[in-house]
């Protein structure tokens, strides 16, 4: 019923994952097996409620925000179960960052919000928080646009301009993996090029797994795709195999647009 | 038909729009005239000696209120002082740490208990532990009956304005890698500053005008003193005895001591405003400029 290929260097390796939202209902991803590649970008695609946006929140253990939740299974990241108790959340979350669906720009000016990680890492020296923040924002691409104002509120940018600033901030604490919550989907065609072009050039540094509701953008810049459907991984394999000669004939329903 | 209908539907738009509006100016115009005559008749026995001397002998003319302002002044500093942080760190529980708990339900039902509580109830509540012991009224007993009247406004104004704070920015500081209290310092509470500081004010501005509290607290006193241990006069019982008492001066104290107690609060919740508009000297003026233009362009 399903169809994973296998991949060499795994910086991720989910393990028969189940995930409840609460404890006695069905569970809401089920026993879920995948590989996710190093340097390289893996999307996550699926009609509404499949358990994309499930599945990559369980990668930095967001869940853990809200009660009632259990995970089933192992999440292997360099050695070690994160799914385990003694898993701590702090550094996890230092080493998987997150983007999300809305810019999520905090109320401080541009400067501190990209300080913001660093801060939290201990960084208070001057200069290094300086350094760190321009180099992150430069890598964003976003110096160009915000280098001369960088203290005023991060709110007075536009939408495509914040959602750089957030994965600046994301990126400044140096993370090895970065996942994104359809980063684009509140994006006008021009800031969505923008941040495709950043996820394309960030791969060389990190992991990058991201959930798309537009099957263009998963075929654009993912080198991997995965398929779900209910709560299941149907098909993993290298992008252009997903969308021109899928194993899984749910998965060729799905990208030929018979339903979804 | 079909216009029928539609005139019909223009007919009673146009009923409620009107019906609407009458609320509305019944409204501001007891407001206004509140505040006209308050000015009209307080105005009038504004003077230095007002605010620098003791009262006169009842019944002779001159002297002034100061014990009221200096009792008032020092009462409701310290109920602020009071009040401010423990009704914060209460909402910041309720909204943070004790989410959906028994015991965050059960201290929210009370704060809107307390509110609706008559004020007086918690005079004579403070009274048992504060006033009888000492076997004096006592300015301190004022304060804390006081930040108890303020304290469920702050508590529910801080938990529903961090309650408001984006799911999204809460969780995006959490990706980070920061933990709670961290989160709550430099997001949440930064977010929802605006509305917890009008809270507070709104708190505070309660509190400051009432009198009932303080009957059985703070009480009266005819001469200035900064004791907080000693029976304190404060505005708002000044004005209820004066203005309930014999005397044509006193009468005109109490409006004289309406007007400024009013002018106070006024002051206060629209210094607060100009704070939220930017906490800098220039932003009050700033702030009204924008106002005007906005106003200009329609």
């Amino acid at each position: 019923m399903s169809s994973i290929i296998a991949i060499e260097n795994a910086k991720i390796d989910i393990r028969n994952l189940n995930f409840y939202y609460k404890k006695g209902l069905k569970p809401a991803l089920e026993n879920i097996n995948m590989p996710i590649p190093d340097k390289k970008v893996t999307a996550l695609i699926g009609p509404s409620g499949c358990g994309k946006t499930t599945l990559l929140r369980c990668l930095n253990r967001m869940h853990d925000l809200y009660p009632g939740i259990k995970y089933e299974g192992e999440i292997i990241f360099d050695n070690q179960n994160i799914l385990s108790k003694s898993t701590d959340l702090i550094i996890l979350r230092s080493r998987i960052g997150m983007v999300f669906q809305k810019p999520t720009p905090f109320p401080m000016s541009i400067f501190e919000n990209v300080a913001f990680g660093l801060r939290l890492m201990g960084i208070n020296n001057k200069t290094e928080l300086r350094d760190r923040v321009e180099a992150a924002i430069k890598m964003a691409a976003l110096w160009d646009e915000v280098g001369n104002r960088l203290h005023e509120n991060a709110f007075s940018l536009s939408g495509g301009q914040q959602q750089r600033l957030v994965i600046a901030r994301a990126i400044a604490v140096n993370p090895e993996v970065l996942l994104f919550d359809e980063p684009t989907s509140a994006l006008d065609p021009i800031s969505t090029a923008k941040i495709e072009e950043l996820i394309i050039e960030l791969k060389k540094r990190m992991a990058i797994v991201i959930v798309t509701h537009n099957m263009q953008q998963a075929a654009r810049i993912g080198d991997y795709t995965a398929f779900m459907y209910l709560g299941k991984l149907i098909e993993f394999d290298k992008t252009e195999t997903i969308f021109t000669n899928p194993k899984e004939k749910l998965t060729e329903d799905y990208i030929t647009g018979r339903f979804g | 038909m079909e216009n029928v209908r539609i005139k019909a539907r223009v007919i009673k738009s146009n009923i409620i729009m009107i019906l609407s509006t009458l609320a509305a100016l019944y409204g501001i115009l007891f407001l206004g005239w509140i505040l006209v005559s308050i000015i009209y008749h307080g105005y009038e026995y504004l003077n230095l000696d007002f605010f620098t001397q003791d009262p006169a002998p009842p019944g002779m003319p001159g002297g002034g209120l100061r014990m009221a302002f200096i009792g008032q002044f020092l009462i409701t500093t310290i109920a602020a002082f009071i009040g401010t942080p423990i009704g914060i760190m209460a909402g910041i529980f309720l909204a943070e740490y004790g989410r959906g708990t028994w015991w965050a339900i059960f201290i929210r039902n009370l704060a809107d208990i307390v509110i609706s509580m008559p004020a007086i109830v918690i005079g004579a509540a403070v009274y048992v532990i504060l006033v009888a012991p000492l076997h004096s009224f006592n300015g301190l007993s004022g304060s804390v009956a006081l930040s108890i009247l303020s304290l469920p406004y702050i508590t529910i104004a801080t938990d529903e304005m961090l309650k408001l704070v984006p799911k999204e920015m809460r969780e995006a500081a959490y990706a980070l890698g920061a933990y709670k209290h961290y989160v709550i310092k430099k997001v949440t509470m930064r977010a929802a500053k605006t509305g917890i500081l009008t809270g507070v004010i709104l708190g505070l501005a309660r509190m400051a005008g009432e009198a009932a509290p303080l009957l059985f607290t703070s009480f009266n006193n005819d001469h200035t003193t900064f004791n907080l241990l000693k029976p304190m006069a404060t505005l708002t019982i000044t004005i209820f005895i004066y203005a309930t008492g014999p005397y044509h001066e006193w009468h005109e104290q109490a409006w004289a001591a309406g007007f400024v107690l009013t002018l106070g609060v006024l002051a206060a919740v629209i210094i607060a405003k100009y704070l939220v508009h930017g906490g800098s000297f220039t932003a009050p003026f700033m702030y009204v400029a924008r106002r005007m233009t906005k106003i200009n362009k329609g």
